[in-house]
């Protein structure tokens, strides 16, 4: 029975839909709850879990979906959060019409540093995205251009607002953040079952065979990288507008480390397991207070007993599965397309 | 030209220690694909055992200076060595048949482990080595003031890399390493103790770490509990700019970078110096996709 | 999947019940560095404020009432300090005191100016932070730029006309380093032959030594922090390169002259006074008590400023009770020359710290800190 409801196609936009409903309640539940100052601490949690969500969400694509190691993800994070920050503070653009810039500019850098390194393999990319994320951080420290504020970063980033409602309590952040966040679930969700996502899987799984059913590896790739890039520079707009202050410093290499564990730890691939780890990963941090200057030592420690524990990941993504009978006729080359796919090879070795 | 040799001896004395440290990294990523973000933390761990010894046992009054030198070496090596083989079995053992990025993430997590108990052992603040243990004479080569410190650094670093590199090509148990860094399967097969000789090389590449954890403090002083972190990103960058792997290219890695920072630092920018060296490193892998000297195991074909 | 939903209630259940707050009288909060970067720094903030709201508690509270210091890790980053700050404004606290680092300070300001909160800043030196017209906001820290007055003149009256100046692309040591380099300009007292930046936390600044040493200047100023001076003070010694080396306030460290060793001697630097060289016995005798229950000095000068806010903050709420707008206000007005631990007290309309603060101070033979006559 059990077995029967998790197979049903809908189960996870099902799932999705309960558990945005329950999230929407939370500031209130908090409220209601009658903890100290109307649960602000713990809503301000809640929307940096939410941030790192929507970073994960879009590390995802590239770690998780098409399997390609990159361990700099924060430096298209940075990109986003400064451009909103330079644009917004002097240029006075509204900070939501800075949203698509921020995408627009990281995907563009992305595009640019990626391209020439796409064909590295595994361990390789991933030290040279490390690079990237560390040269981003000096270049923003060295006050590059002129517009960066050096090490100081820049503040004063205004509030965002939309129709005249601005979203200053951390409770209106709060929706704000969850709303974007529900939303890149959606577009992440309709991503992963579209031709583009079968095809990151495909790459991920075996790219050999991939290119052998024709196709372009690289340029699939690349498109990873710069889908994930445009999304983690929205999440850097709603970054500046949460913290109004941004420094080199918050977009180091640690983050990426953050992000990529993550990715990881929520089952590689899983978009479900990734809103599962952000909880796991940033509210553990928080949680973990308590502990003192050991909060730490204990972060470290779950992070290497949730792996040895569960190898797997939390909620490793299912296996594609595909009703034949209905595919002919609709998409007759798609069952072609698909079904290496469902070998379950194993990334190397 | 005075100056470029003087900035020359600064970056292959800084070399040196990149790469004994980037050892440690090629050689468990050679045997088993794993970039064990913990070792920069063994290296701390050894900075600090080395640090506990000098000042529990007072050994400064009884032995000379290099001979203190040497025994303290020695011992960090040995006790980081167990440290190594442990983290081993309780974080990177259980997941060798996972996916390798899930190692990655638990070997992130030991690394934030073990630098976080060292700082509520040790403390936050930095700790200092004696000073007077070792000799400040300083030679003159080629018109430029050398301090023999640093000879001594760079030369006993390329002694323990000449001591591995002969271990592993004229041993036994060095050709069994390079056996199980090929094919593990393949070594099973022909009667090799698999976990052993990952013991053995989680016993090696730490107590290397830990070797230059000592050296650093003996000669730079100054020892804090997250130090590990840049030289590990660094030692680790000399590996991947050599090859992984590849115990060659870890030294030729580790020397060039730190050559490109010394120089990068004197003729360009000091504010920029890290960036030129990953700058470099992405050039290089452009147009040599598996570093310098190349991988010795394709990942797959 | 039921596994994956009991997980999410155990953690929003046990999110919901950290910030309930025990009740006390007065409610100071502190907001340090307790992990991260500036870990040392924080620990020692926190331990000297545990050690003085002991004794103050001891010798019957404020006014009858006894004080609850609430301690929140900023980890030293932006991040962890908003969400600090909102921890700090749910438990109530009337009062808080932090943080070290500007850019830290400034993603909290908001949030407790917001909330009606009176911050006291401790380690925050960029001038900005007190230029957006906040009321409840003070710093015991002097500014960027008087510590940048003071090095410009010290540098002009020891006569060194050919100056190479140092940082570390921090945000506290580029801005001194910028604000010194400003006034030698206005001034012409000077000529600035090099400014760059090294990278904090290596242990090799030869490179940077050497690149020095070529451009010949009759002195150099590093803005940075101790660590860094002690390992350059020590491989200038080792290079046989003596010109002098004199720093800012972030060098006041005693760990200095252990990493530098010998090589510390006649090092110059700037900084508001130490307990030991005011006349404050009071002072002295909390200095004394701190050494002897930790076995070790406070790491370095932000400590005991961590120290002086948390006076003033006692000093306040003995006159106006623990209400936040009453204590902005009697620090703005009425406290005028209170002996601190830094020497005397007040603040301005903005609530920055007013008067001459800064003292030169030189390191003798035996590694002691010798404040040099004005």
């Amino acid at each position: 029975m059990n077995a029967r409801i998790i197979d049903h196609p809908q189960f996870s936009l099902l799932v999705g839909v309960v558990f945005f409903m329950l999230m929407a309640m939370v500031p209130t539940g908090l409220e209601l709850s009658g903890v100290s100052g109307g649960g602000i601490a713990q809503l301000d949690v809640l929307n940096k879990i939410g941030i790192y969500a929507v970073l994960a969400l879009s590390l995802n694509i590239i770690l998780g979906q098409t399997g390609l190691f990159n361990m700099g993800h924060a430096a298209f994070f940075a990109v986003g959060a400064y451009t909103t920050a330079i644009l917004n503070t002097m240029y006075q653009w509204p900070v939501f019409s800075t949203m698509p810039a921020a995408g627009f500019l990281a995907a563009l850098f992305a595009f640019l540093v990626v391209m020439p390194i796409i064909h590295l393999r595994g361990d390789y990319l991933l030290v040279v995205t490390i690079g990237i994320v560390e040269i981003v951080r000096i270049a923003l420290m060295n006050n590059i251009f002129g517009i960066t504020g050096g090490p100081n970063g820049i503040y004063g980033i205004a509030r965002p607002a939309l129709f005249g409602l601005v979203f200053s309590s951390v409770k209106l952040q709060y929706y704000l953040i969850w709303s974007f966040t529900g939303i890149s679930l959606f577009l992440f969700y309709l991503l992963e079952h579209s031709r583009i996502g079968r095809a990151f899987n495909y790459i991920k799984h075996d790219d050999l065979a991939a290119a052998g059913c024709g196709i372009n590896v690289a340029r699939y790739k690349l498109m990873a990288f710069v889908l994930g890039a445009f999304w983690a520079g929205m999440a850097g707009t709603l970054y500046a507008a949460n913290i109004r202050t941004i420094e080199p410093m918050s977009f180091n290499f640690y983050e990426s480390v953050i992000l990529f564990a993550i990715v990881i730890l929520g089952g590689s691939g899983s978009n479900a397991g990734v809103i599962l780890g952000a909880f796991l990963l940033v509210g553990l941090q928080d949680l973990f207070r308590g502990f003192d200057s050991a909060r730490m030592l204990f972060f470290g420690a779950a992070m290497c007993a949730m792996m040895v524990f569960r190898p797997q990941g939390l909620l490793p993504p299912r296996r594609r599965r595909y009703n034949a009978w209905q595919l002919v006729g609709k998409f007759a080359s798609a069952i072609r397309r698909s079904y290496p796919c469902d070998e379950d090879k194993r990334n190397d070795r | 030209m005075e100056e470029f040799f003087q900035q020359l001896t600064n970056g292959l004395a800084v070399g040196g220690i990149y790469a004994l440290i980037a050892l440690g990294y090629t050689m468990v990523y050679g045997i088993l694909r794993l970039i064990n973000f913990a070792h920069g933390d063994l290296f701390t761990l050894g900075a600090y055992l080395g640090f506990t010894l000098l000042v529990s046992w007072g050994l400064s009054g009884v032995l000379g200076g290099l001979a203190v030198a040497g025994v303290l070496i020695l011992f960090a090596m040995g006790l980081v060595a167990i440290a190594g083989c442990l983290l081993e079995r309780i974080a990177y053992r259980p997941l060798r048949n996972s996916d390798r990025l899930t190692a990655v993430v638990s070997a992130l997590g030991a690394s934030i482990f073990v630098q976080n108990a060292i700082m509520l052992v040790c403390g936050a603040r930095s700790q200092v080595y004696p000073t007077g243990i070792l000799p400040t004479t300083i030679i003159p080569i080629f018109g430029v003031d050398v301090s023999a410190m640093r000879f001594l650094m760079f030369g006993f670093s390329l002694l323990l890399m000449l001591l591995l590199y002969g271990f592993i090509h004229k041993t036994r148990l060095g050709a069994a390493i390079r056996a199980v860094a090929i094919d593990q399967d393949a070594a099973k097969l022909m009667g090799i103790d698999v976990n052993r000789i990952i013991s053995t090389v989680f016993l090696i590449g730490p107590a290397l770490g830990g070797a230059a954890g000592v050296m650093v403090g003996l000669f730079y002083g100054q020892i804090t509990y997250d130090m590990g972190f840049s030289f590990g990103l660094k030692a680790f960058t000399a590996a991947i700019l050599g090859g992984i792997g590849n115990i060659p290219g870890a030294m030729v890695g580790g020397i060039l970078l730190g050559v490109i920072e010394a120089l990068g630092a004197a003729y360009i920018s000091i504010a920029w110096k890290d960036a030129i060296a990953f700058c470099v490193l992405i050039l290089i892998l452009i147009f040599r996709p598996t570093g310098i000297l190349g991988e010795r195991v394709a990942e797959k074909i | 999947m039921k596994k994956t939903f009991s997980l999410i209630t155990v953690m929003l259940v046990s999110l919901l019940y950290t910030g309930v707050a025990s009740a006390a009288d007065v409610k100071i909060g502190l907001m340090a560095p307790i992990t991260g970067a500036f870990a040392s720094e924080g620990q020692d903030m926190q331990k000297l404020l545990e050690l003085m709201v002991e004794e103050t508690n001891n010798s019957g509270g404020i006014n009858g009432s006894k004080v609850e210091l609430l301690v929140e890790d900023d980890g030293s980053t932006p991040r962890s300090a908003a969400t600090a700050a909102s921890r700090l404004v749910a438990k109530g606290a009337p009062v808080v005191i932090g943080t070290y680092g500007s850019a830290v300070t400034e993603a909290s300001q908001d949030i407790y100016d917001e909330a009606g909160i009176v911050q006291i800043g401790t380690g925050s030196t960029s001038i900005r932070l007190t230029a957006k017209g906040m009321k409840r906001f003070f710093r015991t820290c002097p500014r960027d730029d008087e510590q940048g007055r003071v090095a410009q003149e010290t540098l002009q009256k020891l006569g060194y006309k050919r100056v190479a100046i140092l940082h570390d692309n921090s945000a506290y040591a580029k801005g001194l380093a910028d604000e010194t380099k400003a006034l030698i300009d206005a001034k012409k007292s000077a000529e600035i032959i090099f400014f760059d930046a090294l990278v904090p936390g290596e242990r090799d600044y030869s490179a940077i030594l050497t690149k020095l040493k070529g451009v010949n200047p009759d002195a150099i100023f590093f803005t940075g922090y101790y660590p860094e001076a002690g390992q350059l003070l020590r491989q200038m010694a080792e290079m046989k390169f003596s010109i002098p080396l004199l720093g800012g306030d972030a060098t006041n460290n005693l760990d200095l002259v252990k990493i530098a060793g010998p090589a510390a001697e006649g090092y110059h630097f700037i900084s508001p006074p130490m307990p030991a060289d005011i006349d404050n016995p009071a002072a002295k005798e909390l200095i004394k008590a701190y050494v002897a229950k930790y076995k070790s000095q406070p790491s370095s000068i932000w400590v005991v400023l961590a120290g002086d806010a948390y006076l003033v903050l006692v000093e306040a709420i003995k006159h106006k009770g623990p209400d936040a707008g009453a204590i902005a206000e009697y620090l703005h007005k009425d406290l005028k020359d209170f002996e601190g631990m830094t020497g005397k007290i007040s603040f301005d309309d903005k609530g920055d710290r007013v008067g001459d603060i800064y003292r030169l101070y030189k390191v003798d033979e035996k590694g002691n800190f010798i404040l040099q006559p004005k």
